[in-house]
Order: structure tokens, then sequence, then C-alpha cells
């Protein structure tokens, strides 16, 4: 589905990644693991547009992405969640969720100028709300939220762009042992529901309870790729990883 | 919704009775500058609230309503509709020109460059003096309908008019965009909105209806110089914006309203009655930062 | 010396000059964005009252109540800018810059130093009247010959002034515990702040400073300017223009653009007309941020996701 091939991302002299080249099958659950400073999420910022690439190609459904900001790949159903959460702080959770309906709205404009607001998507919002746990708190700011709850809401607004692959940036990063249950569940109903999803972690249990293939990388390049198991158990993974990292 | 066609009703009714309730024609003059006012602080409003973009060029827009439309009146023999008309667009394409800016440039660095542009355009106006008259100014402009109470009527009207479309705009769809791209671009962009069609939208519409407030100005005052439209227009916008409370609808009206009439009572104290528009701004920031409008913001 | 080089010579010493004048100026404007990551809208008007206290201080206080001769009086009225501009800044800092500190917010105090700088307007528009005062320098009587080339007195003094200040600055910030803090700070406010220093404090006295030199160039610009309560206004854009072109927070970068500036609107006066100069300074000033926003000499950074 996603195809990258020799992608390499330079930062003025300072190589990030270099020559990386991975697939990612359709409706499956991809890891991308590595220890710090591997260069992960300067790979999903090339994925989603954030970034361009120096060199390689990079396609999605045939489609080539080198060149398209990031804005044009949601459109073609592409999503992502980011490290640091982003979110429309100021505005309401509910406000949050429908901004990520935007690519859906097919609207005339004369109609809003009118008649305002239809609120087409209002119930599909409430849904998604629901389905992360924080449809009691629809009417709150999302910078009131507590972390976890912040985490959980961004994944509910990228779903409403309705993708077909779902990247996220160190989901758990932040969140306690029974908020990472939760996440593990979302993950999992949302792959039940047909979407791809390709998560870049740095905690093992998510990875080896959810991911079915795992890719790892470490300065940039590419380390290994196999099953969790495969992984697990690679002498050169182990090595990169040493320091503890990977027994958390 | 109904109590959204309640408040215009009762915004009708207070805009049809006000030259009643005000009978000399000073302050009759004093309405007119105020629903101008109300129409500049809703197209920046719209630009800095609801898009969060720093712009301190909307004199320029202001300017360019004024000229273009004067200039096709008076030397081009237009009728008055129409040279509106062109104004506006001309602003509007203005507009976008500077949205241009605003796709590259963030906060400071748009706000200097926005103040820039403004100071161009001025300077533009000062020294064309073929097409603007430059300093020396351009005389004797009749304003489109005869008598002051029926040119507040039109531009109240207008205000009315642009408001109720705003609001709209502003609550629907298209307001959750703009508020995106105002809270966090690149989050934005993650969720599909082109930050920079968006931009130029807001850019364009504000400079669209700042133009518009323009076209009425040099008929009402008589006389179009450029001094009226150097770039202290722009803070005096900004600080309606501000004081009535921004990123809401009403707030620009209020802080138009008030900051356009408080100066007048304060005539007691001569030239010191100008430092209100700084003052309230300043005291705002610092203590009321929702401006007047959050004062009636239901709570939660 | 042929005509021209020497026309071309004398526009460079005059755009020196008057480069020096925006250097001051923008100097102060920079070192507060170094600091505080602020722009504050309100430091053109610094400059104004500190050529209106320049004013009253030489015309009527030195000469009138102390007696002093005309080229000391002056002298003493850059002092008293200087002074005036440093309490201004403190002021300031006290009312408006230390309570905002804590928000974290880029808009609000941008918005209060705007609000700040309309106040100071028309607090000079009420106590002087808009009608511009004439402020003359005894030393611009006295011209210098060198040759073909001619210097007022003035010009001298204040290249003079200039560069004495730049490099007391620049001593400061390099060879003192201070200014050595100064820029711990404005490199990174909480690490700073968490060895001992004081970044209230400082801040604090960066502002003094900034304003304090914006007071003294106020002095050294009055005989040039219109002295008028609006003379900010037509100064402000400017210094924003070197600011930004020099590079924000830049010091050496502003000194170059600064003088830069002056030259380029000494040359344009002489072959454009001096309606125009502020067209060709801001369409300079717009291209720049097209093709470089971040200045001259700054590094470009792509935003970290």
């Amino acid at each position: 589905m996603l195809q990258a091939t020799g992608l390499t991302k330079s930062f003025g002299g300072v190589r990030a990644v270099h020559g990386l080249s991975l697939a990612v099958p359709e409706k499956s659950i991809f890891a991308l693991i590595g220890p710090n400073g591997a260069g992960k999420s300067t790979t999903l910022n090339l994925l989603s547009g954030v970034y361009q690439p120096n060199a390689g190609s990079l396609s999605f459904e045939g489609r080539d992405l080198v060149g398209m900001p990031s804005y044009r790949r949601v459109r073609l159903g592409l999503a992502r969640t980011f490290q640091k959460i982003r979110l429309f702080k100021q505005l309401t959770l509910l406000e949050n969720v429908l901004a990520g309906f935007h690519i859906r709205q097919d609207t005339p404009f004369w109609k809003y100028l009118a008649f305002g607001d239809t609120g087409r998507f209002r119930d599909e919002a409430r849904e998604l709300l629901d389905l992360v746990g924080l449809g009691a708190h629809a009417k709150e700011r999302a910078g009131a939220l507590p972390y976890g709850q912040q985490r959980m809401l961004e994944i509910a607004r990228a779903l409403a762009t309705r993708p077909k692959l779902f990247m996220l940036d160190e989901p758990a990063a932040g969140l306690n042992g029974a908020e990472v249950e939760v996440l593990l569940n979302i993950l999992r109903e949302t792959a039940r529901r047909g979407v791809t999803l390709l998560v870049v972690e740095h905690n093992m249990d998510l990875v080896m309870n959810v991911a079915e293939r795992v890719f790892v990388m470490d300065h940039g390049v590419p380390l290994f790729e196999g099953t969790p198991r495969e992984v697990q158990a690679n002498p050169a993974v182990i090595e990169a990883y040493l320091g503890g990292e990977f027994a958390a | 919704m109904t109590r959204r066609w309640i408040y215009l009703a009762l915004a009708i009714l207070v805009i049809t009775a006000l030259p009643w309730l005000v009978t000399s024609s000073y302050w009759r003059g004093i309405l007119v500058i105020c629903a101008m006012n109300v129409l500049l602080a809703l197209a920046l409003n719209l630009v800095i609230g609801y898009t969060g973009q720093l712009n301190l060029g909307q004199s320029a827009f202001f300017a360019i309503g004024a000229y273009v439309s004067t200039i096709l009146m008076k030397t081009y023999g237009w009728n008055f509709w129409l040279a509106a008309f062109a104004a506006v667009v001309a602003a509007g394409f203005l507009g976008l020109a500077l949205a241009a800016f605003a796709v590259r440039l963030r906060g400071h660095y748009l706000a200097i460059a926005s103040l820039g542009f403004a100071v161009i355009t001025y300077q533009v106006l000062i020294n064309w003096d073929s097409v603007t008259e430059g300093v020396r100014g351009i005389y004797g402009i009749l304003p489109p309908v005869g008598n002051t109470v029926a040119l507040f009527y039109v531009v109240a009207g207008i205000a009315i008019l642009v408001y109720f479309v705003l609001d709209n705009l502003v609550h629907s769809p298209v307001g959750d965009t703009l508020r995106a791209i105002r809270e966090d671009e690149i989050s934005a962009a993650s969720l599909g909105v082109n930050g920079a069609i968006w931009k130029a939208f807001a850019f364009g519409l504000g400079a669209g209806i700042a133009g518009l407030a323009g076209c009425f100005y040099p008929g009402f005052v008589g006389t179009l110089v450029p001094d009226a439209f150097n770039i202290v227009e722009s803070f005096t916008m900004m600080a309606m914006v501000i004081v009535g409370g921004m990123g809401t609808m009403i707030g620009p009206v209020i802080g138009a309203i008030v900051l356009t009439i408080l100066p007048e009572f304060l005539r007691g104290f001569g030239e010191l009655r100008l430092m209100i528009y700084g003052l309230a701004l300043t005291l705002v920031v610092l203590f009321l930062p929702g401006g007047i409008a959050s004062c009636f913001k239901r709570p939660g | 010396m042929s005509d021209i080089v020497a026309l071309a010579v004398q526009q460079t010493l005059n755009g020196v000059y008057l480069g020096c004048l925006y250097v001051m100026v923008a100097l102060g404007l920079t070192l507060i964005y170094g600091v505080l990551n602020q722009i504050n809208f309100a430091h053109a008007d610094f400059v104004t009252v500190g050529a209106f206290t320049a004013f009253f201080a030489a015309t009527r206080f030195a000469t009138k109540v102390l007696g002093m001769p005309d080229a000391a009086a002056y002298l003493f009225s850059i002092v008293a800018a200087f002074g005036m501009g440093a309490l201004l800044g403190l002021l300031i800092n006290a009312a408006v810059f230390a309570p905002l500190r804590e928000r974290g917010d880029e808009l609000r105090p941008l918005i209060a130093t705007i609000g700040v700088s309309v106040l100071l307007e028309n607090a000079q528009l009420a106590l002087f009247g808009p009608v511009p005062y004439q402020f003359d320098s005894p030393f611009a009587r006295e011209t210098i010959r060198i040759g073909r080339i001619f210097f007022t007195g003035q010009s001298v003094l204040v290249i003079a002034v200039s560069a004495a200040s730049i490099g007391a600055l620049y001593a400061f910030m390099r060879f003192t515990f201070l200014g050595k803090a100064l820029r711990a700070v404005a490199q990174d406010r909480e690490t700073a702040g968490l060895m001992g220093i004081n970044p209230g404090l400082l801040i604090g006295l960066t502002i003094v400073i900034a304003s304090a030199l914006a007071g003294m160039a106020g002095a050294l610009l009055g005989p040039v300017l219109v002295l008028s309560p609006f003379a900010g206004a037509s100064v402000i854009v400017k210094a924003f223009a070197i600011v930004i072109i020099g590079g924000f927070g830049n010091m050496q970068g502003t000194i170059i653009a600064g003088i830069l500036v002056g030259i380029i609107e000494a040359f344009t006066v002489q072959y454009l007309g001096s309606g125009l100069i502020d067209l060709v300074v801001f369409v300079l000033l717009l291209a720049m941020l097209v093709v470089r926003p971040t200045g001259l000499i700054a590094e470009h950074k792509e935003e970290n996701v």
C-alpha cells in the first residue's frame, strides 16, 4: 500500500535518514521501532509530507507522493498523529473532531453564507469521541484535558478523515499502563474496521501485542524487518537497543 | 436558531430608531463613522481573530476602497455603486497579494510585512499623484445618498448584512477550518486543510470588506487625502477588535462602537481623549484579554 | 577626484551617517527581541520621547536655566534623553512586559506594545501639539571639508557616539558577567534561570538598555527628523525593516543592515528624490521577507515537529 525506496533526508549536513526502503502492506498493523535518534519521527514526517525527501521515491496505492504537500496526502487517505500533541487547545473536543471532517465537506460554499452550518457530521463526531472514551467531555476545552486523554482526542480527530493508512507517532509516550490498554483496544478496533496502521513506537509492550510486522531502524538506516518474535530474537536489534530500552 | 432572528430584528429596530433619537447633525455623522468602523473591525477580526493571521495592513485596503471608487467616479464618471463594486474587487485582489506573504510568514514577520505593505500602499497613494492627486487631495466628492441619515441607513444596513453573512460563515465548517489554521497550521494540514488557500480566502474577504467601508468614507467627508489612511489606522482598528473581544462576532461590533463613541464623550479633556485608544488597548490586554465581549460569555 | 566618485563618496558618507542613526534605533529593537522574543511596537515612540526630552533639555533647560553654551547643551540633552529612555523602559517593563511574561502568549505582549505606542503618541500629542518643532543642533552648523567631501560636525558626532555605544555594548556583552548572563538568558531562559541567573531582572535590564539607546537615538535624530508626536511612525517601520534584514536578535546583522539602509536611502534621495525613500526601503523589506525571512546572517531552521 505504502512504498518507500531509498528515502534520504538531511538537515544542514546532518543525515537523519539515509537509503530507507520500506513497504507497508494493506490492512496490516506495521510498527516502526528503533532507539532514540534513529530517525523514526523524521521518517514519519517524510511519509506524511511534513518533510520532503532529498532523494528517494515514495508512493501510496500507486500514486507518487514526492513533492506532494501534506494536506493533499490526507485526501488520498493518509492520516497521522504527532509525537508532541498538536491539538487545537482553545477549541472544544467536539470542535477539534469536527475539524477533522474538513476533507469530507462537500456542501457548496454559498450555502454556508446564507444558511450556516447544517451540522451534518455532528453525530459521527460524537461517535468518534465515544470510541475513544471522551464522549462525556465533548463541550470541554481541549487544553484542559489530562495528557492521556489529549492523546485519545488526537486519534479521534485523525480518524474523522476516514483514513486508509493511519500513522501514529509514539502514541503511547507519556501514557500510564491503563491508558496504554485503552490505546491498544482503540488500535485493534481501528484495524478491525479495515484501517492499515503504521505505529512508530518506543514502548515494546505495544509493539509486541499489536504489530504484525516490525521494521527496525537505527542511525537513519534500516536494520531489520520481521515479525515481532523475529525482531525480539535478532542479535543486531538487541545490540542496537543496548541500554535496556528493549526490556521496557 | 430563532434567537438569532430575534437579535437581528432587534438590531434592525435599533438602527432604524437611532437617527430619530440622535438629532444633531454632528452626532449623526458619528453614527456613520460608527457603522464604518464596525465594518472595518469585522473585517480585521475575520483575519486576525478567526484565522489567526497578524494583519496590520488593513488600512491599505480601506484606502484602496476609498481611492478606487472615488477616482472611478470623478475621473471616469462611473456610478457610485459600480465604482464601489470595482473598488471592493480591487481591494480583495490586493488582499490576496498580502495573503501570499501570509503563506510564508508567521507571527512577528507577518505583522511587520503587513505593516510594510500598508506603508507601501500609503506611499504609492502619495507619490502617484497623477492619478491620486497625492497630498493635494481630491475635493468635492459627493456621497451616494443625499443626507446623513440616509447614508447611515445604507452603511449600517450593509454592516448588518456583512455581520449576518460572516456569522453564518464562522459557525459553519468554514469557520472550523479557519480556526484550525489559527490554532495550529501543521496540525490542520494533517487533517487535509490547505492553509494557503484558506488564508487567501480570509485575507481577500477581509480586504474586500475593508474596501467596502472605504467606499463610503470620501463621500461622507467630502475630500480625500492620503493622510486619512496612514498606518495609525491599522492600529486603531486593532484596538477596536481587541477591546471588543477578538475571535467573537459581537466583539468587533462592541469595540468599534465603544471606541468611536467614547472619545466623543471625553471631548472635555482636549487632546488627551485620544489616549483612550492606547489606554483601552493596553488595559484590556493586561486585564481583560477576551475583551468586553468576554464579560457576557456564558461560562463553560 | 572626479565628479562621480566625489558624489559617490559623499553620498556613502551621508548614508553611513544616516545608517548610524538607524542602527541606534534598531539595536534596541533587536536586543529586546533577542532576549524576550518579542517585538516592541512602542520602541520608535521611545525615540520620539527621547527627541522631545532632548529638545526641551537643550533649548529650555540647559541654556536658559543652567546657562550652558549651545554645544554643551546639546551634549547634555543627549545624556538626558538617554536617561529618559531608560526610565521609560523601566516603567513599561514593570507595567506591561513583566506581568505578561509568564503567559507564554505571542500575541498579547505584541498588542500591549501597540497599545503603549498609541498611548505614547497621543500623550505627546496632548502635551506638545501636532505642529512639528524645530530642533537645531549647534553641531549641524559647522562644516568640515576634506577635499571635495563635506561633513557637518553633527555627522561626526553621531558617528562617534554610535561607534562608542556599539563598542560599549559589545564589550558589555562579551566581557562582563552581566553581559554573558544576558546572552545566556537570550539563548535559553529556563536553563539560565536554573543556573542562578534571575531572568526577570536581566530582561528588565535589557529593556532599560534598549530603551536608553532609543532615547539617545532620539536626541541624535532630533535635528534630522520632523519632530512631531508622530515622528515615531515614520521611523518604526524602517527600524523593523532593518531588524528583519539583519536578522532578528542578531546584533552584527542589524548594524550592517542599518548602515546599508542608510546608504540606500542616501543614494535614493540623490537619484530618485526624497518622496520615494520609504517606498524603496519597504519594497526591499518585503523582498527580503520573501527571499530570506531569517535575515542576511541568521541560519535557516526547519520547524521541529
